[in-house]
């Protein structure tokens, strides 16, 4: 029985088909040839050890989000489900979306430079976000006009959380 | 010997501390902030005490906590470790007023040492060498500033005389830029240390960061165990160090050593500490600070001088004296090590935080994990970035590089990002291969460089994912009623199987070709 797996990684689609019959897997990538693979696993999440081609490789696979983090020797690649609104917000340094602002990490806010109303300009520090002794300055990528900010000075905040809306100068709202 | 010790940290360094005592039979104390509470130093203490919330300044950074928690057990001694309160000299006198020793310096010591200016005095006067300055300006006496500027050239260091760990230093290129320097090291040392106080100081370009650990009975007798190299570093905070140096001499070591020991014996210090100094291109070094504590690169020494420091540290805080020196002390061996932290290279280094899934250290033979990482920690956000250090050791240092590349390769952290990618390109680079390494030369001549835009592990990384939403998507019921869910919440359902398989007795998931 072969399933096909349609997969975003690193905003680029790829298709995957696994192809099961009896204990025998056999999986292509893309235009790529069949791999014959040998895998075993305690589970998601948990570690594969695949065997391609008769080369061992690992990969610790978790979920994250609608997809699955993948660490192979010490590289961490997001792979998410290649259908439409798998967007990351925030997180993972993907861009957020117009009039919206995301914490980039988890962290303390220790400082809100604007209040709903303000106007923005691209570039000026909106807040701060301190985690482990660091201050990261979350900056304005457009110009605009606040509507509201979804975080207070003190607060704590998760990476991907939505922090401040904005209306974009000349865009209309995205809806 | 003592019976109980409090260890007033956290992280790798209360483990480090734990370890030690506990091989000695000494029952540990752990203090823990709230978000800490599942902890290794926690979990592996005699007992604990939790002291408050996950702010330092809130928990291990307040005196009459710890001393309370020591009070309340019966601790007989304090270890600090590194950071938090282990410099603090109020710290060191609440102890000794609960009638409780604390394992590191006298507080007279670390006074005449804690501030910059009067160590530097201190040095002058036992023939320590300093780099040329000027000691006590007040951070708004700019005309004072601009004299001893003129006389000292530049370009030069503003100071905080307070200072530590990298926070209230600015470089000064020219004249014109003194003041704005001024103010914002006079700004950052008031408030960080509480005193505005700085002082000027040649700097010293293309300097390696040269340090000598010493060692200090109640006695009057201190040892030093040769140098680390030091010169790797961003932001002022050390990235690799290493032991010995590749710029060192037995000669120059032995003046390296007679400095500390000097440095040691001006101020009555006792326990362990070291002295930093700077080694310019000419090999002439400038005494620079004394940092009175164990210190986060103590491990590479211990693998060239088999010893361990806590042990010394507990026994000469309980009035033992140290072993004498046999003939000049040579370094056995090459030991190198890397600080992972948790961020992210390839983005500026960004911190990197949350939960850590799935931790395996590295093992075999000459290598050491000290970190506070299990599966499932969430790492605080409270603290700092540093997950844990690889050391590593070998018979030379062309061998402990090839050792540590292998480490980091066995290494795995799932969950967050860490710097282990910016190591092992370090550990390629010819200028660190060859030992030609000064203490800016990482931030100007060492570029990360780029991911591989043809990676086979993003291969692997996709044949992964599909396997595993196919194993996902497999574990919900067959005779699921709901086809208007989506795969993705059905995917819930996978920990389901897991439980399954486990319930069944069986070892796991395993489909493939290998045993047809």
């Amino acid at each position: 029985m072969a399933t096909r797996h349609r997969l975003l990684l690193d905003g680029a689609e790829h298709t995957v088909v696994v192809d099961e019959a009896g204990d025998q897997v056999s999986v292509t990538v893309g235009d790529g040839e069949a791999l014959a693979v040998d895998v075993t696993t305690s589970g998601v999440p948990g570690t594969f050890s695949l065997v391609i081609g008769g080369r061992p490789v690992q990969a610790y696979v978790t979920r994250r989000g609608q997809g699955f983090e993948v660490t192979v020797d010490g590289r961490r690649f997001l792979v998410g489900p290649a259908t439409g609104g798998g967007r990351q917000r925030g997180a993972m340094g993907a861009k957020d979306r117009m009039g919206e602002v995301t914490a980039p990490l988890a962290g303390v806010v220790v400082d809100v430079h604007v209040a709903a109303g303000d106007r923005i300009t691209a570039g000026q520090t909106l807040l701060v976000i301190e985690a482990m002794k660091m201050q990261n300055e979350i900056q304005a990528a457009h110009d605009g006009v606040v509507k509201a900010v979804h975080c207070e000075k003190g607060g704590r905040v998760e990476q991907g959380a939505l922090v401040l809306e904005y209306e974009a100068d000349g865009i209309e709202a995205d809806s | 010997m003592f019976k109980r010790v409090l260890i007033a940290n956290r992280g790798e360094i209360a483990l480090r501390v734990q370890r030690t005592c506990r091989e000695l039979g000494i029952e540990t104390v752990a203090v823990y902030s709230e978000p800490d509470r599942n902890a290794l130093h926690v979990r592996l203490a005699d007992q604990a005490v939790c002291i408050g919330p996950g702010p330092s300044t809130e928990s291990y950074l307040v005196i009459e906590k710890i001393v309370d928690a020591a009070r309340s057990t019966g601790a007989d001694a304090i270890h600090p470790g590194y950071g938090f309160l282990s410099e603090n000299p109020r710290f060191v006198d609440a102890c000794e007023a609960a009638g409780i020793t604390f394992i590191g310096p006298p507080a007279s010591a670390m006074r005449a040492l804690g501030d910059k200016v009067s160590a530097r005095k201190l040095m002058e006067t036992a023939g320590v060498p300093v780099v040329p300055g000027a000691n006590d300006i007040s951070a708004d006496d700019f005309e004072t500033a601009r004299r001893e500027a003129e006389r000292i050239g530049f370009p030069l260091l503003v100071k905080a005389a307070a200072g530590g760990g990298g926070r209230g230093i600015r470089v000064v290129e020219q004249i014109d830029d003194l003041e704005g320097a001024m103010r914002a090291s006079g700004a950052e040392a008031a408030s960080s240390f509480g005193d505005a106080t700085i002082f000027l100081e040649r700097f010293v370009t293309e300097a390696r960061h040269i340090e000598v650990q010493m060692m200090a009975d109640q006695h009057g007798n201190v040892r030093a165990y040769g140098e680390r190299e030091c010169s790797v570093q961003r932001r002022h905070q050390k990235l690799v160090e290493e032991a010995p140096s590749v710029a060192v001499s037995p000669e120059l070591r032995q003046r390296l050593c007679d400095a500390a020991v000097a440095a040691a014996k001006s101020c009555g210090y006792a326990n362990a500490g070291t002295v930093e100094f700077l080694l310019d291109k000419s090999g002439e070094f400038y005494f620079l600070e004394v940092n009175a504590r164990l210190q986060v690169e103590h491990p590479v020494t211990e693998l060239v001088y088999n010893v361990d420091l806590v042990k010394q540290q507990l026994e000469v805080a309980s009035g033992q004296v140290l072993p004498p020196l046999e003939g000049p002390l040579e370094p056995n061996g090459w030991a190198i090590e890397c600080r992972i932290n948790g961020e992210n290279p390839y983005m500026n280094f960004m911190p990197s935080l949350g939960l850590v899934e799935r931790v395996e250290a590295p093992l075999g033979p000459g290598t050491r994990f000290d970190s506070m990482l299990f599966d499932g920690l969430d790492v605080p956000v409270f603290y700092d970035s540093m997950l844990g250090k690889l050391i590593v050791w070998a018979e030379d240092r062309e061998l402990a590089i090839k050792r540590l590349r292998r480490a980091l390769h066995d290494l795995l952290i799932a969950g967050v990002d860490t710097n282990v990618p910016f190591h092992l390109a370090l550990i390629d680079n010819d200028d660190f291969l060859a030992g030609r390494i000064h203490t800016n030369w990482l931030e100007n001549s060492f570029t990360m460089p780029a991911l591989p835009e043809e990676d086979p592990r993003g291969l692997t990384a996709l044949i992964a994912a599909a396997l595993a939403s196919g194993m996902v998507a497999s574990a919900a019921p067959a005779a699921s009623g709901a086809p208007s869910a989506s795969r993705w919440l059905r995917a819930g359902r996978a920990n389901v199987m897991q439980q399954r398989v486990a319930a069944g007795g069986g070892r796991g998931w395993r489909r493939g070709t290998g045993s047809s």
